[in-house]
Parts: structure tokens; C-alpha cells; sequence
């Protein structure tokens, strides 16, 4: 090896030699590992260089960050065709002036994707993207390595997300979730609203979610800056058909004030009175991280 | 003629205010309520600051008003948040207890010593909008079109 190596540079064959025997042995060395999936996490300082070559072909999700231009609630345009259960749900709602979130807790996924006043940000390495959203001070982490879900996700707030490019689109696929993430189950029609009421949240029906929630993301560039992501709701104890979402829209950000901060919940004074179904203040007794 | 011109202008500031609040506030006012503030309404309040709170998920401002007859009152506005306000020039610094403000506020339907935040008049001559209510791509894009005086009816 040692003569090869110092010889090479000098002998053109024995280099190109060298170099197709060396690919061929890494061919052999990772077919079994790799299982002839391109996505799957690189084992060796090759398989990483490609691995990374790959990502630079993906449409940039990575530069800058992301900041929502859509209203924070999802519009239903077609009615859900609900289940019995939700049905009697919907019809039995009665609307509240304010977001029944209003402490520290994570919101959780779905509606966590809704809150825009700050912006989101993607990362990736090999088999996972990271997606970190600002406004709650959360991290999804996304993989890419080809998995198949778990047979029993343990129950978390973003749940498990596994993703896969069709061409320039990514495709997120997400289970395992738990109980009380914030849900959005439809929405009130116009009529049944008070008259100039200024909430983008009054109209909006919130709910539990069932256990086998699943969500299909779909995020893709419409443009170089403008990123759109259309979720598909599978809950069978909500909706008797999946429901598509019209897309939501971010535009990216690239100057310094776009740049993602942290985000810790410290001081809230805010609660949810859900008897008044308002938001109140508590300004005597100060912070309560509830 | 004077006074109906300012009546004018009131009433079309009102309208301005009403319009942005119904059709351009969804993106970035998730935790505030809707219920408690009239955001139909400008209020200016002149003080002395108590408190000044940096925090997530809002920052606070306690201002002190002495009123017309004398007596002190205390007032609790509530902000956006930091990383929002950050963005539209605040500084956690910009404030400290003792300061004299002038504050544009939204004031609380049901007449309590409370409001959110709209605009701070520093006594340097300093401008901080809230960015709270504002669009995405406001949002995104930084501030525009500073007040340079208090917009509000002032508070007695």
C-alpha cells in the first residue's frame, strides 16, 4: 500500500487502477448496510461525501429563515365530512372571543406550525431535518434515512416524522401524538359570528384530536422565497376522509433581524378563562410560568 | 372648522386602525386578547416607568400616570414579545424603572388600568413601535413609517 501510494502520483494507470478497485470495495463493503438507499445514514467518510454532494442538489429550504404570511388559523373551504362524534362536537361549539392557549406549554403539532409572529428555520445533515420554530422554541426533527415509523410511537407534542423528497417536494409524514395538542377541527361559518368581530381565532373550532392523528406535510418552493406547506389531516375519530388544508405560505428572510433567537416562556400572566372564553391578565400576582 | 377637522382626521384614524386590526393582525397575535383591548381605540399615557419586563411570551410595562387630580395610578401594558420587538428595534435596555414615557396604548374595554402596547416615546426622542398585529411581511421586513408624536386621545 505504502509503495502504491507514494508511486501513484507518478502513474496514471496504477492511480485509476487504485481508484476503481477502491470504489468497487466500496461498493461491495456497503451494499449489504446501505440496502441501495440513497437516503440512508452514511457509514463511511464516502458514503458522507455523497451523502452530503446530494443534499446540495435539494431545492434550499436551508438559507435565511421562514416567516408565516398566513392567518394564524387554517381556513376549512370545504366542509370536513366529520364523524358522528365530531359532528354532534361542531354543532354543539360555542365559539370563544380568544385562543384557548395561553401559558407556556408547547402547542404541539399541528397548530404549532400556525403560530407566525416569529420565523422558522430548516437544517439538515444526512438522514434528518431539523426544522426549529421560534415561536414556541421547538425543534422537529425529520427523518430521511428511509425508516418506516415505529410500531408504538411514545406520545410526544411534534410526534414522529418521517420524510422523503418526491422531486422538489418534501414529504412529511407524522404519528404519534400526544392528547393534548392544540387541534383545529373546523371552522364556525361566518353567520354564527358576532357581527365585526376582529379575532382571526372567534371562528375557529378547537378540539381534541384522536389517537391515530396523522398529518401529511407537503412542503415545497413555490418560488426561490416562498415556501408552502399543505398538511393532509388523517383522524378517524374526527374526519370519515382525510382533509386536505389549503397550503400555508412563509416567506424567507435573510437579513440579520430574520435570524432565529431563542424562545423561553418565563413570565406569562396570561390564562384562558374558560368560562368567559377570554384571555385575562393576572397583573397582581405578576409571572406564573403555568 | 378646526375642531371638525381634527374630528375628521380622528374618525379616519379610527377607521385606518379598525381596518388593519380586522384584516392584517392574524399572523402575529395568537397569545393577545381580543376580548380584553379595543383595538379600535388609541389612548396616550404619560408616566413614569415601574417596571419594564423582558420576557417571553410578553414583555410588561408598568408605567405610573398622575392624574389630573393628583393621585398616582397604575397602569400594566402588555407588549409582544421580545424576539418580535427585538426585531423591530427594541432593546431590552431602551427602558428602565424611573423613565418618563410617553405610551400609546389600546386600552381595555371594560375601563381597567390596562392596555397593550402600540407605540413607546422615549424621552431621547426615541420611537418603538410594537409589532404586535402586524403582518408577516411586516414582520419580516422591519418597521416603516414611525410616528414621530403620540397618535392617541390623551389619557387625564
Amino acid at each position: 500500500m505504502k509503495t502504491v501510494a507514494r508511486n501513484a502520483p507518478r502513474n496514471d494507470t496504477a492511480r485509476v487502477l487504485c481508484g476503481w478497485l477502491g470504489s468497487l470495495l466500496v461498493l461491495v463493503l456497503s451494499a449489504p448496510s446501505g440496502a441501495a438507499r440513497a437516503a440512508a445514514v452514511p457509514q463511511s467518510m464516502d458514503e458522507q461525501t455523497k451523502a452530503w454532494r446530494e443534499i446540495a442538489t435539494l431545492p434550499d429550504f436551508w438559507q435565511g429563515t421562514w416567516q408565516s404570511v398566513s392567518p394564524i388559523a387554517d381556513d376549512f373551504p370545504t366542509p370536513p365530512d366529520y364523524t358522528p362524534a365530531a359532528l354532534d362536537y361542531v354543532k354543539h361549539y360555542k365559539p370563544v372571543e380568544d385562543s384557548p392557549f395561553a401559558n407556556c406549554k408547547p402547542l404541539g403539532l399541528p397548530f404549532v406550525m400556525n403560530i407566525g409572529g416569529m420565523p422558522m428555520k430548516f437544517f439538515q445533515s444526512p438522514g434528518m431535518i431539523a426544522l426549529y420554530i421560534e415561536s414556541s422554541g421547538m425543534t422537529r426533527f425529520i427523518h430521511t434515512d428511509g425508516r418506516q415509523h415505529s410500531e408504538r410511537p411514545n406520545p410526544t407534542y411534534l410526534g414522529e416524522s418521517i420524510g422523503h423528497w418526491e422531486g422538489d417536494t418534501l414529504v412529511v409524514d407524522s404519528a404519534g401524538f400526544a392528547p393534548d395538542t392544540l387541534f383545529q377541527l373546523g371552522k364556525l361559518d361566518k353567520k354564527a359570528l358576532a357581527q365585526g368581530d376582529p379575532s382571526p381565532l372567534s371562528g375557529v373550532i378547537f378540539g381534541q384530536h384522536g389517537p391515530n392523528l396523522r398529518l401529511v406535510e407537503r412542503m415545497r418552493l413555490a418560488n426561490f422565497n416562498t415556501l408552502e406547506v399543505q398538511t393532509t389531516i388523517f383522524d378517524d375519530s374526527v374526519f370519515k376522509r382525510p382533509y386536505s388544508l389549503p397550503p400555508r405560505r412563509y416567506i424567507r428572510g435573510i437579513e440579520r433581524r430574520n435570524e432565529p433567537q431563542e424562545w423561553a416562556c418565563t413570565d406569562n400572566r396570561d390564562y384562558f378563562d374558560p368560562n368567559s372564553g377570554k384571555l385575562e391578565y393576572n397583573v397582581k400576582d405578576k409571572a406564573q410560568s403555568r | 372648522m378646526k375642531h371638525s377637522d381634527s374630528n375628521g382626521k380622528m374618525w379616519l384614524r379610527s377607521l385606518v386602525i379598525g381596518i388593519a386590526a380586522t384584516c392584517c393582525s392574524s399572523v402575529a397575535l395568537a397569545h393577545h386578547s381580543f376580548a380584553l383591548f379595543d383595538r379600535s381605540k388609541l389612548t396616550t399615557l404619560s408616566g413614569t416607568v415601574r417596571e419594564w419586563k423582558w420576557a417571553n411570551p410578553h414583555t410588561w410595562l408598568t408605567v405610573v400616570v398622575r392624574k389630573a387630580d393628583g393621585t398616582d395610578e397604575e397602569w400594566a401594558l402588555v407588549g409582544s414579545s421580545p424576539n418580535m420587538m427585538s426585531r423591530w428595534g427594541w432593546n431590552a435596555a431602551d427602558i428602565k424603572a424611573g423613565d418618563k414615557v410617553m405610551v400609546d396604548i389600546h386600552p381595555a374595554r371594560d375601563g381597567k388600568t390596562i392596555g397593550e402596547l402600540h407605540t413607546v416615546f422615549l424621552t431621547g426622542g426615541k420611537v418603538l413601535a410594537d409589532p404586535g398585529g402586524q403582518t408577516g411581511e411586516a414582520l419580516a421586513g422591519g418597521p416603516s413609517d414611525l410616528p414621530t408624536k403620540p397618535q392617541g386621545e390623551p389619557y387625564k
